[in-house]
């Protein structure tokens, strides 16, 4: 059984539909992209995974356990951990402080609490880092800091949401073997992207979104040569470029 | 408690000097009218420390905290005076009353953000402002309207909470600022107050990580409702006399406020620096210019407010305590840390 199992999921916002009847399967261990053009409602249909936004119909299974409709609070302690496009850290607070708080989703005892988040802060390099308050950190180190954050809480899966977005392209290059070192200790993730080149050398998996549909899925290089994909992406000229 | 504990010597050492000064003050002040300017800047420390649990950790601004202190002054008071009860059980129901109506009042506002909960907050507490001026008796209790409650006097007895000697009310106030003062410790360092600054900050982040923040901002909410009604009874017992304006008033809830921001919110120390600073300023004005600018020290309030957001944003604690470090930590310090976090974190 897939360990995130979306059926026939579509988000309405009167009148437009973002997200139209999408339907993907996640299997455990995996790491699974889902790529579109700007706008093609993949941070919606994110947003209805992590429970930001209720789906209008259709179903949500996370480990057989229907997730669809609920809050996040309660998506997360179900398993299901997202990261932020635009990253939240809690800026006034160091570090250290704002991964405890992803730890105390595990434990009732501050001590735990920063044991587990001083562990996650050394697996991501930023434990030298602890100290220093978030607001002064770096883009790359405060989207780090958006992964560990979202770690210390133990998630079985983890949704990211365009960890690379604003990224310059040799900090992406560093980025890509944390997301598989996060994946190879056995979290199961669902990467949201549109920088290609991200999401082709992760995923086993691709889902590609345009217009609210879902209109490739597969493997990543049997994807990018699908006629639909070039089109949603390039244009219709360029198809017959490619033949 | 390990935490606690696990300071350095000297700063062990000054707390407790501190602390023993605190407790043989009132060998060394003989005058009462001191004393009860004392009294008052713990009083005021004390209501200001428990605004801190929702004002200062929770991120928002509540600007109506005196409708809690008031619940308690007149549970406690109509309680002693109808039935005879002592108000030491009193304070304990007003206190659970104070809690269960800021709960309830929390439900809705506590998910307003920024100036929408204070003005929510604001209207609350000058509708039960009103609502307390405008009702002479509840059932078999009598509340007078605006001419208030004086307590009848009692003998000095610790059942009756009435005592001959100011340093009686001293000691109690203090003890209680301590308790206080301690469980915020407590509280910022576990899961309750992690939760709470993660939901101020950032609600829909920390929503992300498994936090309910609706849930920890009104179990602030509770426990801060139910000290500040404690701190009300204690008020009555002191001055023996109250009326709506004097204890529910706007004044109170906004020099509340005031002695948070210019002391520090969101410290353990801010409120009781507050205080400190701004009750003197608010006796003098009172006594000297009383009768001819009555509110003139919320003026002066506002001033001295106005320069320290200016200059130290995060309220007087900030330069103080950059201040004790320089004496106190620099020496002994590590070159590794980073001085931006003074705290004495152990590993």
């Amino acid at each position: 059984m897939a360990l995130l199992e979306v059926k026939n999921v579509t988000k309405r916002f009167s009148g437009l539909i973002a997200v139209n009847d999408v339907s993907m399967s996640v299997e455990e261990g995996q790491i699974v992209g889902v790529i579109g053009p700007n706008g093609a409602g993949k941070t919606t249909l994110f947003n209805c995974i992590a429970g930001a936004l209720p789906p209008s119909s259709g179903s949500i299974l996370f480990d057989g356990q229907e997730v669809a409709g609920k809050k996040p609070y309660q998506i997360c302690q179900a398993g299901v951990t997202r990261t932020f496009q635009v990253v939240k850290p809690f800026a006034t607070k160091t570090v250290l402080y704002n991964t405890v708080v992803g730890a105390f989703a595990t434990t009732q005892h501050l001590h735990e609490a920063e044991t587990k988040a001083i562990e996650v802060l050394k697996f991501l390099d930023l434990y030298n880092k602890r100290d220093v308050v978030s607001q002064s950190l770096t883009l790359p180190e405060r989207k780090k800091l958006e992964l560990a954050r979202a770690l210390a809480t133990e998630p079985k899966l983890l949704l990211l949401d365009e960890v690379m977005a604003g990224l310059r392209p040799q900090e992406v290059t560093e980025m890509l073997p944390i997301i598989r070192k996060i994946n190879e200790t056995g979290v199961t993730i669902v990467i949201v992207e549109h920088i290609m080149q991200a999401i082709m050398n992760l995923s086993e998996k691709i889902y590609v979104i345009s217009f609210g549909k879902k209109i490739a899925e597969g493997d990543p290089h049997d994807v990018v040569s699908d006629e639909e994909v070039i089109k949603a992406y390039l244009g219709d000229e360029y198809v017959a470029t490619q033949h | 408690m390990k935490q606690l504990l696990n300071q350095k010597p000297i700063i062990l050492l000054i707390s407790a000097l501190l602390l023993g000064a605190l407790f043989i003050l009132p060998l060394i002040v003989t005058s009462p009218s001191l004393m009860q300017i004392i009294i008052l800047i713990v009083l005021y420390a004390y209501f200001t420390s428990t605004w801190n649990f929702v004002g200062g950790f929770a991120g928002v601004l509540p600007l109506g905290h005196s409708a809690f202190i008031g619940i308690g002054a007149y549970t406690s008071t109509v309680l002693f005076q109808t039935f005879g009860i002592s108000p030491w059980f009193g304070m304990i129901v007003g206190g659970l009353l104070a809690s269960l109506v800021g709960v309830i009042i929390g439900l809705p506002t506590l998910k307003l953000r920024g100036a929408y909960f204070a003005l929510a907050t604001i209207a609350v507490g000058e509708g039960m402002r009103v609502l307390f001026e405008n009702v002479k008796q509840v059932g078999p209790f009598k509340i007078n309207g605006p001419s208030g409650i004086s307590l009848p006097l009692m003998e000095s007895s610790f059942w009756t909470f009435q005592f001959g000697s100011k340093a009686t009310y001293y000691y109690i106030i203090l003890i209680m600022l301590l308790v206080v003062l301690l469980l915020t410790y407590f509280m910022m360092n576990s899961k309750v107050g992690y939760y709470l600054a993660a939901g101020g900050e950032e609600p829909e982040a920390a929503e992300a990580l498994g936090i309910k923040v609706s849930r920890y901002k009104l179990i602030a909410m509770a426990i801060s409702c139910f000290l500040a009604a404690l701190g009300g009874t204690f008020y009555a017992q002191l001055m023996l006399y109250f009326y709506p304006k004097s204890i529910m008033g706007l004044d109170l809830s906004f020099e509340i406020a005031f002695i948070a921001l210019i002391g520090g919110r969101g410290t353990i120390l801010g409120p009781v620096l507050g205080a400190l600073l701004l009750r003197p300023v608010s006796e003098l004005t009172r006594i000297y210019l009383g009768a001819s600018l009555p509110g003139l020290h919320l003026v002066i309030f506002g001033l001295i407010l106005i320069v320290v957001m200016r200059y130290y944003p995060k309220g007087l604690v900030e330069p103080i305590k950059k201040l004790i470090d320089r004496f106190i930590h620099k020496p002994a310090r590590g070159k590794a840390d980073d001085p931006s976090n003074p705290s004495a974190r152990q590993e």
